[in-house]
């Protein structure tokens, strides 16, 4: 999947710091795999719509940036709701595999899932590849 | 809402805590790379 992950907050390097040491590192062997951003003042969740003035927080927002730094997908969860992985690996393995193939992925795809081709999700046939029982 | 999907992801530069160290992260270090970018709201919070 070749991808790197990067995660903000409005925290300061150095509370990024003390959260690896205390926390992070308990539950992930030498802490976060991946860099962890000083969001100060909110200036880059400003940017991407998710950063509450009111709180002075960022809010839960997951974005997919492909090679060409195009949006591919995004997600913006209430504070109090954590996230699910498989389903943002799920877009990320779908969006690569459209780039790479440019077959269209139908509701419920995974990798071994039937996809289709760009004609055919426009024609009206789609019932013909794609049962019910695919989106689950 | 400033983005859209479809459209260019706007560009940042900060400093970040990366394997222990303090570094400057640029979403432009990884151009022709795919990016998942998430936000949360504090640390010693869930993710």
């Amino acid at each position: 999947m070749g991808t790197e992950v990067l995660a903000v907050s409005v925290d300061s390097v150095d509370t990024h710091k003390g959260w690896q040491e205390k926390e992070l590192s308990q539950m992930v062997r030498g802490g976060a795999l991946f860099p962890m951003l000083s969001d100060s003042g909110g200036r880059i969740g400003a940017l991407y719509g998710v950063y509450d003035s009111d709180k002075g927080l960022d809010q839960r927002g997951r974005f997919l940036i492909d090679p060409m730094r195009i949006i591919q997908s995004m997600e913006i969860v209430a504070d109090p709701v954590g996230r699910d992985i498989s389903e943002a690996l799920r877009q990320l393995r779908a969006l690569q595999h459209q780039q790479a193939t440019g077959d269209y992925m139908p509701c419920g795809w995974e990798p071994g899932k039937p996809t289709l081709s760009k004609e055919q999700s426009q024609s009206g046939d789609i019932w013909k590849e794609w049962k019910t029982r695919h989106a689950f | 809402m400033s983005v859209k999907v479809g459209k260019k992801a706007p560009e940042f530069t900060a400093d970040a805590l990366d394997q222990g160290q303090t570094r400057k992260v640029s979403l432009a270090d990884y151009r022709g790379r795919w990016v998942m970018l998430f936000f949360y709201p504090a640390d010693f919070s869930t993710v």
